[in-house]
Order: C-alpha cells, then structure tokens, then sequence
C-alpha cells in the first residue's frame, strides 16, 4: 500500500492486552493507531482528532458499545468495524448494522481483520449512507438497515449484497465493474472468482426487481460489470448520495 | 199469569230488579242473565270492589321504578283493557242471588196470585198454584246452577289456562278479575307469580350477560368492581359491596322495616369462600327465596371468574419472570462469551506475533500447540453458544452464496492437521452454496475434526463436492477410512450430549454433529451419514442450497 500518509485507526476494547498486540500488529502494517480502553475515552480521542477507522467492542464498560457507535456517527461519519466476542449468530448482532459497517468475531485471524480494514478505508467514499435511497416507485433501498423495500414488501439484504449496492449507489447511473465488486463483496476470500459477482447479482435481481427477467434498476453491462439506474430522477431528492467513488482501484 | 210486580223484594241484591218477570216460567233463564251480565259494573259492585289490584300490588311492585321495565308489570288493576275486557259477575254475588231468586220468586208468584185473584176459597187452586211454584222454584234454581257453574268453570278455565302457560315459562299475560272472592284472589296471586317469575327471568337474563363479559385478563380489582355493579344492575340493589373477607366474620344486618333490605351472599370458587357481597334492596322491595337463590347463582359465578382472574394475574406475572429470566441467560451468556473469548483473543495474538517474530519461533512445535488449542477452544464455547440459540429460536443466519472449495480448504487448514493426507475433489466448479458463512465454517469444521479424531491419523479424509443440477442443490461429502460407525451409534449419532463409543468418554462436547445437523437444515439443507460401505469408514453428506455458475449477463 503506498498511502501519501498512513491511515490513522483508533482501537476501542477494554482488554489493555488484546489492545497492546493489536496495535503493534497494525502498526507494523503502517498504520497509526491509536488506542482507548472505554467508550468515554474514546468520545475525548474523537475531539482531539478523527480517525479514518474506528475499531470497536461492542462490549465495553461504562458505554455500551452500540451507544457509543451512535454518538460517534453522530458526531462524524466515521466507519466502523465492530470486534467482539459476540458472534454474528447473536440476536443483538443485527442492530449494529445501524452502526458498523463491518462485523469481525474474536478471537480474530489477523489476516482477515487486515483484509477487511483495507476493504473499508478503501471505500471511505461510499460509505453506508443513512438515508432511504428512493430508486423508483417499486424500490427503495435502506442500505443502513440493510433492507429494500420492494413494491411496498420489504426484503432483507445479506452483508455481502449490501455492500454490493453500496458501491453501486454511490456511484448511481455509473457502470462498476465487476472486479471492483467481486474486491467489496468478497475482499478476504482467497482465489475469489467473477462468477461470485454473477450469481449474486442473480439472486439480488430476485429480491428487488419486480421482473427479474426484465431489470429496470440493476443492469448488466455486458463484459464490463453492473450499472445501478435510479427512474423518475426527479422525485428522489433522498438518492443523492456523497458521490465519492472516485477511488476505485479495482476500474 | 204471573205479572211484574212493584215488589223488589229483595232489596238485599242489585239484581235487575226492574224486569224480573215478563218471562214467567219457562224463561227465568233469560233475565237473571241480561241482568247479571251487565250490572256488575253499574253500581252494587263497583263501589266495593273498584280496584282488588291496586292494593295487592303496590307491595311486589315497588321495583319498577329502578328498573327499566315496569311495562309489564302494572297489571291488573292498571289495564283491564287489552284481556280483562270480558267482566266477570262477582261470583258471591250471583251464587247468592240466584238462590234467592230460584227460592222466592215462586213463592211471591204464588202469593200475588192467591191476593190477586182472591183464589183463597178454592183450595184445589190453590193447592195446584202451589205445586206449581214448587215446581218453578225447583227449575229456576237448576237454573241459576247451572249459569253459576258455567261462569266459574269459564273462570276457572281462564285461570288454568294462564298457570299453565306460565308453568310452560311463557308470557302471561295479567288475568283480569273483579270481586273479592276466592276466584279474584286465585287470579291475582298468579298475576303476582308471574309477574315476579317474569321478573326473575328478567334478572337472570341481565346475570348471565353480566357473567358472560367477565374476562380474566381484566385482573381481580377490576373484575370485583364490576361485579358490584353488576349486582346493582342486576337486582336493583342500592348499593353493594364485593368484601375480600371471610363471610362469616361479618355479622348480618339487621331488616328494619321501613330501611333498605340488606340482602348478602358469599362469593365462593369452588368451596372456597373468597369473600362477601352485600348490598341493600329499596325497602319496598319483596325478597324470596328464588331472588337469593339467583343471588347466590351469580356470586358464585363472580367467584369463579375472580378465581380465574387471579390465575391469570399469576400466570402473566410468571410470564414476564420467565421473559425477564430468558433475557437474563441471554445476557449470561452473552457475558460468558465475552469473558471467554477475550483472553482467548489475547493468547491468540500473542502468539502469533511471538511466531512471526522469527523463524526459530515460527517453527516451535510448543507454540503451534497453543494456537491450535486456543482455536479448539474458541470452537467449543461456540459451538455451546450456537447450540442455546438453536433452543432458545433466537439463531441469525444470513443467506450468502459461498464457494464452497475454498470454504472447506480454508477449514482443513484451520484445523492444523497437516499429517493426514487430505483431497478434495471439487466436480462442481462454478457452483456455489447458499449458506451462512459463519456457520457453515462451523459445520465444516465439526465434520473434518470428526473425520480426523475417528478416521485414524493414518487414513486419508475425502471430501467431495458435487452439483445436484435438478434439484440446485450442492452436495458435500466428508469420509474417511477409519473403522466406521457401528450399528448401534448411528442411532444415537445426531443426538445431543452422546458421541460415538470408539472413542474415549470426555474428548469434545458431544454437540457437534446435532448443533453441525441443526445449523444445516437451518439453512434449507440436511446432514446424514450415509450407509456403512465395505472397507470404508465414515462418510458424512451435507446437503445445501446451491447456485448454478453465472454467465455474467
């Protein structure tokens, strides 16, 4: 990575240990890190300074680790990484899609926490947005939620199809290519193939195309990749996105 | 012959004194009629007897006014219009008359006639005269005996009639009599029973459909408020109280004439006393043994439903403990994940960095022994966790395409046995599964440690993975070349807590097959072993949904 500057990530976990081996690890990989053991800490770190990446428990005392992740999107739109002992299997797992955008169980694999940090700072300009995307009278996209709203039925969405549509969201009306999605959906999956990116557009086409056979908003460019089209432009004020998806490495 | 006569005589009776005559023998009949008939009301009677209803009444009767419904009651005396229109004669009365007439009128015939017609010498006319004054003496009494009969019995028929139908538990309507006699007070006392039947079933009506709207969800306060007023509502108390005490420490009121009646039942469930209504009735009020009884009737259906409103009241309390109870384990276990896997984290990265430090720690046995231990034992406390999610319904899964080679050689390798020979056979290239990342890793994870710790070290694992094209499906298949599983462990394979008997009781949690066979169909899939094979061991077949290869269109 031949970053201008090296990116600055700010660990929250209340174990001082796991802190410790953390930071040296990612400090090793050219990050600056900085550390805090509790939520509170963390809010007077933020002062001082933003991060590009926050890592957080979800358990911590003194601030619960999902309060924390509110008042920090609150203050800024910083992404988030939750690393916590609770499994995504757990029922409490689903609210952080409000907050994180992405989940990593302890105890870690070094390499696919990496991986997946890269993955986010790497699309710090479409970042999850956190307001509906109204896409046309059937589709509604509530990518916070991960959820669409198809002809009035809402549908969830998987992690991966989620950040999928992210990308393709920010960057509405614009072709993405299929490289570049098979990099956001599957980034720590070794030996990772196109037809990933096939099928899952497939499946995604089931969920929010009223005919999936005739897609109005989620379009195929033949040998390039995917096109995400808004209709009735004019009557979805809530579609406009950052658009910073100027970085794409994988174009 | 005989003539009218100034003559009224009997004074004594209001009879149709005018014309009793005219009619001489044969047809006495005719006049005591028209004149009964139409006379009663005239004057004789009137006078005494206007109004047998309006005393008797007054009694039974004070009730109307809290109630709703004196329409039916203002009997007798109030409208004799609708049924009473056909008067009857006062039965005394017209027996008496009538004797008096078949008696005398003869005789005073027979007396005018002998004056008259100076027929006092001519003792065979005389004689003749008399016998035949005898003789009409004799029939008219017939006679009136026969009229009086004729009218009791139709009297009498009217009333039977009327008891009958109110014996049928029909409407009756109010008989109407005049008169003080037997027959007046026989129709008056059933127009009093089946006034207060009517009313009774009026008030049972009102008790049942106060009853029926009594749900325990409403709770025991509410429920004993509303039963008070129901009883006020009901039988047109005054006031009532529903007391949660035992009925026979409270004394019972005294009845003062003149005071509100008090009036009182115990509120029973079952034989169980649960308290005490009492209530008081307007002092003109009549209360009998059947308004009790009905009493009776509806607290103990008051009991019944309060006891079921406490029930109930327990029952949620025991709810929510439960709920409370369920989330405080959540929590537990929430908390015991936590404090698990955070040292388990440390130790992990620990020692990878000390491996990464240099070559001579990268290749320390010791060192790989604790990184593979620390993952075995993150496994298991996951493997605990999922399996109480699985129980507790509350498992998230999400439905991600997976390529399913890559899954389990990453799997293989984070098992670290690298000394059984391994191969993987992928025939469903381009395929992929449609599962739970996470746990599909757990699953694989859960076959391959099984394979390695009953294969043997020696024996090759064999994985295989095939498409299903007709049914989508993507087809995993895990064997080895150990001994197999005997007969009797396939049975108990997939069960909880229970793990095959070749091996050694106290190796792993027992759990990993049911939780690896849960997870699965979970997610629309299955898990079986398949039939033992000739000098094969185990084979395991996980089934799951799967996506043909995209094309990219």
């Amino acid at each position: 990575m031949m970053e201008p500057r090296a990116n600055r990530i700010l660990l929250v976990d209340d174990d001082p240990n796991l802190l410790v081996v953390l930071a040296e690890q990612l400090r090793e990989d050219g990050y600056d890190v900085s550390t805090a053991r509790d939520g509170l800490e963390a809010l007077r770190r933020l002062e001082a300074g933003w991060p590009d990446l926050i890592v957080l428990d979800l358990m911590m005392p003194r601030v619960d680790g999902l309060a924390l992740g509110r008042q920090i999107k609150a203050h800024a739109d910083l992404p988030i990484i939750v690393l916590s002992a609770i499994d995504t299997a757990d029922s409490k797992a689903g609210l952080l899609d409000e907050v994180a955008e992405d989940y990593i169980t302890k105890p870690y694999h070094y390499p696919e926490l990496r991986a997946r940090i890269e993955r986010v700072l790497l699309r710090l300009g479409d970042r999850i947005p956190r307001q509906s995307i109204v896409l046309g009278p059937n589709l509604t996209l509530d990518l916070h939620k991960r959820a669409a709203t198809v002809g009035g039925q809402e549908v969830t969405l998987t992690p991966t199809e989620a950040r999928m549509l992210q990308v393709l969201a920010a960057n509405l009306g614009e072709t993405i290519t299929t490289d570049t999605l098979l990099s956001r959906g599957w980034a720590e999956t070794e030996g990772a193939d196109p037809s990933y990116v096939w099928v899952s557009m497939r499946r995604l086409r089931k969920k929010i195309e009223a005919d999936p056979d005739h897609p109005v908003h989620l379009l195929t460019i033949r040998g390039l990749g995917y096109r995400l089209v808004q209709i009735q432009a004019d009557a979805c004020p809530a579609a406009r996105t950052r658009t910073g998806g100027q970085a794409r490495p994988g174009a | 012959m005989p003539v009218p006569l100034p003559e009224p005589e009997p004074a004594a009776k209001p009879d149709p004194a005018p014309e009793p005559e005219p009619a001489a023998k044969p047809d006495p009949a005719p006049e005591p009629e028209p004149a009964a008939k139409p006379d009663p009301a005239p004057e004789p009677e009137p006078a005494a007897k206007p109004d047998p209803a309006p005393e008797p009444e007054p009694l039974p009767e004070p009730d109307p006014a809290p109630e709703p419904e004196p329409a039916a009651k203002p009997d007798p005396a109030a409208k004799p219009a609708p049924d009473g229109a056909r008067f009857e004669p006062p039965l005394r009365l017209l027996l008496t008359g009538s004797l008096i007439v078949a008696a005398m009128l003869p005789v005073l015939v027979l007396g005018v006639l002998v004056v008259v017609m100076k027929l006092g010498k001519d003792e065979a006319v005389v004689g003749e005269l008399l016998i035949a004054s005898v003789v009409g003496a004799a029939l008219l009494g017939l006679l009136a005996a026969g009229i009086a009969i004729t009218l009791l019995t139709g009297s009498l028929r009217r009333i039977t009639v009327a008891v009958e139908r109110v014996a049928a538990g029909e409407y009756s309507p109010p008989i109407h009599m005049t008169g003080d006699d037997e027959l007046a007070r026989l129709a008056e006392s059933h127009n009093r029973i089946a006034a207060e039947a009517q009313r009774r079933n009026r008030e049972l009506a009102r008790l049942l459909n106060a009853i029926a709207g009594y749900s325990p969800a409403q709770g025991v306060p509410a429920l004993a408020a509303q039963a008070e007023q129901d009883a006020c509502a009901v039988f047109g108390l005054i006031d009532s109280r529903l007391l949660f005490v035992d009925p026979s420490t409270v004394r019972a009121e005294e009845r003062i004439p003149g005071e509100p009646k008090p009036v009182r039942a115990e509120v029973l469930a079952g034989a169980e006393k649960l308290g005490l209504l009492s209530g008081h009735l307007p002092a003109t009020r009549s209360w009998e043994r059947a308004d009790q009884n009905l009493l009776d009737l509806f607290t103990s259906e008051v009991g019944v439903a309060l006891r079921n409103a406490e029930l109930f009241g327990q029952i949620d309390k025991q709810n929510a403990r439960l709920l409370e109870l369920d989330a405080a384990k959540d929590e537990f276990l929430r908390g015991i994940s936590h404090n698990l896997q955070t040292p388990l984290t440390s130790i992990r990265a620990y020692v990878d960095q000390i491996r990464m430090s240099s070559a001579e720690a990268g290749a320390d046995r010791r060192l790989q022994i604790v990184a593979e231990q620390a993952d075995r034992l993150t496994r298991m406390v996951r493997q605990l966790l999922t399996l109480t999610r699985l129980e507790a319904g509350v498992l998230r899964q999400e439905a991600e395409v997976i390529a399913m080679a890559s899954r389990v050689r990453r799997a293989w390798e984070a098992l670290n046995a690298a000394s059984v020979e391994f191969d993987l056979d992928d025939q469903a290239s381009g395929w992929l599964a449609v599962a739970d990342p996470d746990q599909l890793d757990q699953v694989l994870w859960a076959l391959l440690d099984n394979a390695v710790k009953y294969g043997g070290r020696e024996g090759k694992i064999e994985v295989a993975i095939r498409a299903d094209e007709a049914t989508s499906r993507l087809i995993v298949t895990i064997g080895d070349h150990g001994p197999g599983v005997s007969e009797e462990d396939r049975g108990k394979l997939f069960v909880r807590f229970q793990r095959g008997s070749a091996m050694p009781s106290g190796d792993g949690t027992g759990l990993g097959l049911y939780v690896s066979r849960q997870l699965i169909r979970k997610m629309g899939g299955d898990l079986v072993l398949d039939p033992a094979r000739e000098g094969m061991g185990a084979c395991f077949t996980v089934s799951l949904p799967g996506e043909p290869p995209g094309d990219g269109s």
